[in-house]
């Protein structure tokens, strides 16, 4: 036999389950606009039906249904979704930082508007042709010494532009480092909180997202793997429990970044060459950047501001063109002051010719001078590579006056001799060895004239940015889609809530007059039953 | 698939982003007038491009050269007339001088007229074109010729003057002086001279040496107006050269106004389009029909 107010018990229920249901509704509704919300459901489970099976249960014709419960309020979310989603913001992140990268050297090294460096040598070049058809004009000479000091220039200006790019990477390197760390910070925060919340079976969803959210943000850094360890006590079976995030690294063994206990900060050693990365410590573990190869924003900056690679030398796209300038400029300077020695300038031939008046027997060979015309520190031919575009200058002699432009050859000593111009001027489509400006032992194949050269380093860096964007775009879109599922499955839909809402709002009203209805019934027995003695 | 307001939102966003960065592409190759701003838009343009301004400049620079190469010769055929005309003259009045009714005072203003056709002669060869002597070989800064009260002294050189008007190729500009005014010639002229003030004079062998250093110069002369065919020809060479070069710098790298034009009034209707869409994403939900 079942209570009398069974039915009022059961309506009850109704009552509280759909009222709660509704409240969900208001959240969700307020969270619509919610970075990383995930819309809320209450899962409604049937109360134990009466009676329970046992010896001494009762007779009656079948189970009574005893109304609804909350079973739990739960996010909808789907994880597979999430590991896409990291999967391919790990790919965003290291493309756009690239892409983003490459266009910087890329408006420095600008060869398109007149200004770039090509400009600078067609000119110096012009100047030189100019002066051998009319070697004795001053003008000519001196415009000679000024594109000379503007080429000079341009590599410094070149030089010391990328450095500065270089220097601004730097810091975004150790700001992205930063924030990765504090980020994970951040999630080891949430897994305690988590922790302390799940064992007394409930499901901290607003927690969870916030996690989630942190999680994506730091997976466009570093390609990371995520776990998730259970908390115990009563925790429920939807919960999530603590995340272990580790580095994805390749085939090595992923270290450990948060687990439910500790947090393993990342910091960058720049103990390389020239500043350049070598190692990156997570916790107390090294690892080497040669071996370093988790995509991500961080590995991307790496590429393009300078690591140590396997042979333990600096690489990356920065220091690579510093590299090509510093051998561009010792090559030509090497090779242009080497002609330019051999030659004859108007001081020379003047000198010459003095002597010519007190010893007819004078040699022009003894008045042939070695005046370089770029220099390095010191008034000295270039001595070391490394760094030459950022010393290359003009030499103190033709500083001083342009007399000391060579234009004649010994087998020709006048003033109006042109052929070491012509001379010079053919050092321009020499083809020299400007890939290791030191080792001349390369195949002929190898060698380029300069500005073959620096075309093939200028399409060389074309190619590899326009792949990077591209491949920006592309990742940029496969996350969008999956962005886009997500969304379909875990963004709140207005429609959906107000359906939801009609119908809660429905089955409570519902309730409401089951509660009526039974006290109409109870009224019955109470106040209408036995009036026959009355 | 369920569909919700962020979604829609986010799409209607993009889409006008991306339209509105089609739109600004369009824009900037109308204004540029370039197909390209930077070298990765397309590699194969900005590496084509470095090479064909080189080339161009290279172009540029062959043809200044010439007008240099002209300047010389233009020159050295000017003082070659000049100096033809003064051997005409010289000529004409050394077969006067042969007749024998000439009297000593008109033999004597003969000499002096030939004194004065070789120091004009002396002037043409010490000829200097914007402070350059252009008969001196590469010793533009000398004169080749000096002339004083001990006679005409030549010491004139005769190195080619080369100009580059090609890569590699190299044009002599300037005519050679040990043909034209040699020693020779002047002693010859000084000969000339004394021959006339002496009463038994030999004109006859005089005439025929100089005769002979007439043909010398005319030679020369033809030599210098073949080389001036080969710089003509030169020139048109590489007047067609610059026309190509230009021709395929801008096939490379300007835009095609109609073209692009046309793409950007098309993408503009696109972006309308977007924008329409854009705005009816404030649609009515199911909230305005709830009573």
């Amino acid at each position: 036999m079942t209570s009398t107010f069974h039915g009022l018990e059961t309506a009850r229920r109704g009552l509280t389950t759909q009222q709660a249901a509704l409240y969900v509704v208001g959240q969700n509704v307020a969270n619509a606009n919610t970075l990383g919300y995930s819309h809320q459901r209450v899962n409604m489970a049937a109360e134990t039906a009466y009676p329970n099976p046992g010896m001494n249960r009762e007779q009656i014709p079948g189970q009574m249904g005893t109304g609804v419960k909350a079973g739990s309020i739960q996010r909808v979310r789907e994880s597979f979704l999430d590991v896409q989603y990291r999967s391919e913001s790990t790919k965003l992140g290291y493309w756009t930082g690239r892409a983003e990268g490459l266009s910087k050297i890329e408006d420095v090294m600008d060869e398109l508007k007149g200004t770039g460096l090509s400009d600078s040598i067609d000119s110096f070049w012009q100047s030189i042709q100019d002066l051998a058809t009319n070697s004795v004009n001053s003008g000519g000479k001196a415009v000679v010494r000024e594109r000379g000091i503007a080429l000079a220039d341009t590599f410094t200006y070149l030089n010391s532009s990328l450095n500065m790019v270089r220097s601004d990477l730097k810091n975004e390197l150790n700001v992205t480092v930063e924030k990765a760390n504090s980020m994970l910070g951040s999630i080891d925060q949430l897994n305690k909180q988590i922790a302390a919340i799940e064992p007394h079976g409930y499901l901290p969803n607003d927690l969870y997202d916030s996690r989630d959210l942190l999680i994506d943000e730091l997976s466009s850094m570093m390609n990371i793997k995520v776990d998730y360890v259970k908390n115990g006590g009563n925790s429920q079976a939807q919960a999530m429990g603590s995340a272990v995030i580790k580095l994805n690294n390749g085939t090595a063994e992923p270290l450990t970044l948060v687990d439910s206990t500790t947090v393993n900060p990342i910091a960058l050693m720049f103990n390389g060459e020239d500043g350049a990365v070598d190692t990156i410590s997570i916790g107390g573990n090294a690892v080497p950047t040669a071996t370093f190869i988790s995509e991500g924003m961080l590995l991307s900056l790496l590429q393009t501001y300078g690591y140590t690679n396997t042979e333990g030398k600096l690489a990356g796209d920065l220091p690579d063109m510093i590299k090509e300038l510093d051998h561009m400029a010792y090559t030509f300077a090497t090779e242009f002051n080497k002609v330019h020695k051999d030659g004859l300038s108007a001081k020379e031939l003047a000198a010459w010719k003095t002597a010519l008046e007190s010893d007819p027997a004078a040699k022009i060979e003894d008045f042939n001078e070695d005046i370089l015309f770029f220099t390095d520190e010191y008034n000295a031919d270039p001595q070391n590579v490394k760094g030459f575009a950022s010393r290359i200058r003009i030499s103190d002699e033709i500083k001083e006056s342009y007399d000391y432009i060579a234009n004649a050859s010994v087998a020709t000593p006048n003033d109006g001799d042109a052929s070491n111009l012509l001379k010079l001027a053919d050092v321009f489509y020499e083809k020299l060895n400007y890939k290791d400006a030191l080792a001349d032992s390369s195949p002929a194949a190898e060698k380029e004239s300069l500005g073959a050269y620096l075309q093939s380093i200028i399409g060389t860096l074309a190619v590899k940015t326009e792949q990077a964007d591209r491949l920006s775009v592309n990742s940029a879109t496969l996350l969008q889609n999956v962005s886009d599922r997500r969304s379909s499955v875990s963004a709140v839909s207005l429609d959906e809530e107000m359906t939801n809402m009609v119908q809660f709002q429905q089955a409570y009203n519902a309730s409401a007059r089951m509660i009526t209805m039974i006290d109409e019934c109870l009224d019955k027995i109470i106040n209408g039953l036995g009036v026959g003695g009355r | 698939m369920r569909v919700t307001q962020s979604m829609v939102a986010a799409n209607s966003l993009r889409n006008i982003n991306k339209s509105y960065g089609s739109m600004a592409q369009y824009l900037e190759q109308l204004s540029t007038g370039k197909k390209i701003t930077k070298a990765s838009d397309d590699p194969v343009i900005a590496q084509k491009g470095m090479y064909y301004r080189t080339s161009l400049n290279e172009v540029e620079q062959y043809k200044r050269n010439l007008s240099e190469v002209y300047l010389w010769m233009d020159n050295s055929e000017a003082s070659m007339d000049q100096g033809n005309k003064s051997f005409q003259r010289i000529r004409e009045l050394m077969i006067q001088a042969k007749n024998d009714t000439n009297e000593t005072t008109d033999r004597e203003a003969i000499a002096k007229e030939i004194a004065q056709l070789k120091e004009d002669l002396v002037s043409v060869a010490n000829t200097q074109v914007a402070g350059r002597y252009i008969f001196n070989g590469t010793s533009v800064n000398t004169a080749p010729v000096t002339s004083d009260a001990n006679g005409v002294v030549v010491n004139s050189e005769n190195d080619p003057y080369l100009v580059e008007v090609s890569r590699g190729i190299q044009l002599k500009a300037n005519a050679d002086p040990s043909q034209l005014f040699s020693q020779e010639l002047f002693n010859t002229i000084g000969e000339i001279e004394r021959e006339l003030s002496e009463d038994d004079m030999d004109l006859d062998s005089l005439l025929q040496k100089f005769d002979g250093l007439v043909t010398t110069f005319s030679a020369e002369r033809s030599d210098l107006g073949a080389r001036y065919n080969r710089l003509e020809l030169l020139e048109s060479r590489i007047d067609n050269q610059e026309v190509l070069a230009k021709k395929v710098l801008s096939e490379n790298e300007d835009v095609d106004m109609e073209k692009v034009y046309t793409d950007f009034i098309t993408q503009e209707s696109v972006h309308r389009a977007a924008l329409q869409m854009g705005a009816s994403i404030i649609q009515p939900s199911l909230v305005d029909f709830l009573r």
